[in-house]
């Protein structure tokens, strides 16, 4: 599970589109935030404006209510028809002092209606609770924690609080606890604090629609990023599946499969255009393949069949001129020939391998038989060339090789080693399952070595190193060599032979040997 | 023999033909493809030098068609292209042996020869003479002049060649073809010491030699 989520983290859509998602789910988060302020929040703000303006108001009336029969006859009005009051308290409105008359003011707003909730609450003390609607204790508040209406005065300060109060139930039912936003603030006298009062408005049905409103936001927003996080998913699956698609067919290519192409949808989008673009390219590749090969045949149908005349006149001359001197010299220049085209051959040989075409051929075998048979082939030439000649081959190991090709690469190490290893010396030839189960072929001599610095030059084609310009060769065997170890994936290492001692074991300098190996991938068994 | 040789190249072919004429062969010759399967269908011929490149009509074409009239007539396919696939593509087309161009004319008259219909290497004997020396093909014993020779198995096939072929002459590369199954030419001297230890078995304590070196060519098993 943890390494799949690390191969879908690594896919490069899939982090962009997780984070399109996310980007999108943020600022669905901010919009619906918004909706929420505009609504419930200015609200809640228009509750506390109208609770100020009350204390206001009730501060009004307060100052007037002492002074004239004009501003009671105005309470009297703004309270209502005094016959529609229900409270017997509510009719001592019109008592003299300011302070009943706020007092009566807050009973009559404060009244119950029904069996509605209180539109409004008040509490109204002067030092002990003079009236209110609002049972003495029982009532929590839930915004700064300090008590509701503390003894002391709070100065011309309107302080908000949020609260909960209970509301008495008809039927003698269980009182209900309601919210409540309130001020709390004083009354005036003289611009002395006299009267401690609170009044207050039911947000219990505000506050529900906002907690309903907040869940669903962050359901839906939560909603919204799971939705996100699945079809960023599922699109870079899709878009993976097709990225793999390419990447199989650039394997294939490399492998020399040129025939492959691209799968496409026509939808013409990127991806299809994509495909478009590497097919005409691969096309290009293959005319040029196909340009290159057709080329490369015809001069070697061309070069050859000149020289397969000149070759063919000398050898008749030669045949002519009977066991002569001149025979010889003629039947030398064939043999010239002859090397100039073996050369010309192996070039070609060369890049037809490196060009990987003929990777079909390979097949699992075990290399046993074809390395003893070359070990049959080549002990009697080492012995005439008067080398001790060692094989060790293991049993039972598994190759991908073509049979033809691991012959020729083993047999041109096996004849540089001939042809470089001085009298007295040693040539092994051995097989074995490495660690990790590679096999390795490898052909070790205590000839002059490669020195290190020359060993990946030795490789390239032509190249032959001062001390072999006056042996026969042609500098391409090694190329070869090269050119088939890649065909068979496999490595080929060059070191000094540290297997067989030379002959004077204090190590001579001029003879270090030579260890050339064939290290070939370890081949699943076939299930 | 009578060869028939299908060849665009004229100073090519007429050099094949004087070759094969003094050897002692009977040598027609086609200069294109047509011409040649014409050729091939209208008289009876002991083989068949066939060109895989050819004007009008290609060598495996005039193969493929000639073994489907049903005509076994052996065929030795030359190319300019060495490649061993299509060597195999070329034998699978029905063809009895391949050579690549360039090849010297004593490769190209041991091979015809050692395909030719008068001789037959593959026929189904039991014991293969040549003078005083006897190969027992199922008991795989050799005697010469009744005495026992010890031979190693590879021995025992490269004489086994040789014998087949016996007065005409074997190449080197036809026997690493045959005898180990190489397609690509050894630079050393591989094949000459294995030769010479086989002499060292049938002929050292022999007055008269029987395996000849053929300069230039290879060698020959004969009295």
């Amino acid at each position: 599970m943890f390494g799949f989520i690390r191969k879908l983290y690594r896919n490069t859509l899939f982090r962009l589109s997780l984070l399109g998602a996310l980007l999108f789910v943020l600022s669905l988060f901010v919009a619906l935030g918004y909706i929420y302020y505009a609504t419930i929040e200015s609200e809640l703000r228009r509750v506390d404006k109208a609770n100020e303006t009350e204390i206001a108001e009730l501060q009004g009336f307060y100052d007037a209510a002492g002074r004239d029969a004009v501003a009671k006859a105005r309470l009297a009005g703004l309270i209502g028809p005094f016959e529609s009051m229900t409270s017997l308290n509510a009719r001592q409105i019109y008592h003299q002092n300011g302070v009943e008359t706020v007092n009566n003011l807050v009973i009559a707003r404060g009244l119950p209606y029904g069996d509605q909730p209180y539109e409004r609450v008040y509490v109204l003390r002067s030092g002990s609770r003079i009236t209110g609607n609002l049972a003495p204790i029982p009532v929590e508040t839930t915004g700064d924690g300090a008590s509701l209406l503390p003894d002391e005065s709070v100065g011309d300060r309107f302080t908000r609080v949020e609260m909960i109060y209970s509301l008495p139930q008809l039927n003698d039912a269980a009182p209900v606890d309601r919210r409540a936003r309130a001020i709390r603030g004083n009354i005036f006298l003289n611009n002395e604090p006299a009267l401690r009062i609170l009044v207050g408005r039911d947000v219990e049905n505000i506050e529900r629609t906002g907690e309903r409103v907040r869940t669903a936001i962050l359901t839906s927003s939560g909603l919204a990023l799971l939705l996100g996080m699945l079809s960023s998913f599922f699109v870079s699956r899709r878009f993976a599946r097709r990225v793999e698609g390419f990447n199989r067919l650039a394997t294939d290519v490399r492998a020399g499969n040129l025939d492959r192409r691209a799968p496409r949808n026509y939808s013409e989008d990127e991806m299809d255009l994509l495909a478009e673009h590497l097919n005409a390219m691969l096309d290009h590749i293959s005319r040029l393949m196909q340009a290159m090969r057709y080329a490369g045949d015809s001069v070697a149908h061309d070069l050859r069949t000149p020289l397969t005349r000149l070759r063919t006149r000398l050898e008749t001359a030669a045949v002519e001129l009977g066991n002569t001197d001149e025979a010889m010299i003629l039947y030398e220049a064939a043999g010239d020939a002859d090397q100039l085209l073996s050369t010309f051959d192996s070039v070609l040989r060369i890049a037809r391998l490196e060009a990987g075409e003929r990777r079909e051929l390979l097949k699992p075998l075990d290399p046993k038989p074809i390395l003893d048979d070359l070990a049959e082939l080549y002990e009697p030439a080492c012995e005439d060339a008067g080398l001790s000649f060692e094989a060790e081959i293991a049993p039972k190991t598994l190759i991908l090789a073509d049979r033809g090709l691991l012959s020729q690469a083993v047999s041109n190490l096996l004849e540089n080693a001939i042809k470089y290893t001085p009298r007295d010396g040693t040539i092994r030839l051995t097989s074995r399952r490495k660690r990790g189960g590679s096999i390795e072929i490898s052909i070790r001599d205590n000839g002059p070595g490669i020195p290190s610095w020359d060993r990946e030059r030795v490789k390239e084609r032509f190249v032959r190193l001062d001390k072999s310009r006056s042996l026969p060769g042609s500098g391409l065997g090694l190329s070869l060599v090269e050119a088939v170890a890649d065909l068979h994936r496999a490595e080929f290492v060059m070191l000094d032979n540290d297997d067989l001692p030379s002959p004077d074991k204090g190590g001579d300098p001029d003879r270090p040997g030579l260890s050339a190996a064939l290290i070939f991938p370890r081949v699943k068994a076939e299930t | 023999m009578r060869i028939l040789v299908v060849e665009d190249d004229s100073v090519a072919a007429e050099y094949v033909r004087k070759g094969l004429m003094e050897a002692g062969h009977v040598v027609d010759l086609a200069p294109d493809g047509d011409l040649g399967l014409e050729m091939a269908r209208a008289a009876d011929y002991d083989a068949l030098i066939l060109d895989r490149m050819l004007p009008k009509r290609d060598g495996l074409e005039i193969l493929a068609d000639l073994r489907e009239d049903g005509d076994a007539v052996p065929v030795l396919i030359l190319s300019a292209l060495g490649e061993v696939d299509q060597k195999v593509e070329g034998l699978r087309a029905g063809g009895d042996d391949y050579l690549a161009k360039p090849y010297s004319f004593t490769e190209l008259l041991a091979r015809v020869e050692a395909i030719g219909r008068r001789s037959d290497p593959t026929a189904a004997v039991t014991k293969l003479k040549v003078g005083g020396l006897e190969m027992d093909l199922l008991a795989r014993t050799v005697r010469r002049d009744g005495q026992k020779v010890l031979l190693q198995p590879r021995e025992f096939r490269l004489l086994e060649c040789l014998m087949r072929n016996a007065g005409r002459v074997v190449t080197r590369t036809m026997l690493l073809e045959k005898v180990w199954d190489y397609h690509f030419d050894p630079q050393t001297n591989v094949i000459d010491v294995h030769i010479s230890r086989l002499r060292g078995k049938i002929d050292k304590e022999f007055d008269e030699p029987l395996l000849h070196t053929v300069r230039g060519a290879g060698y020959r098993l004969q009295i």
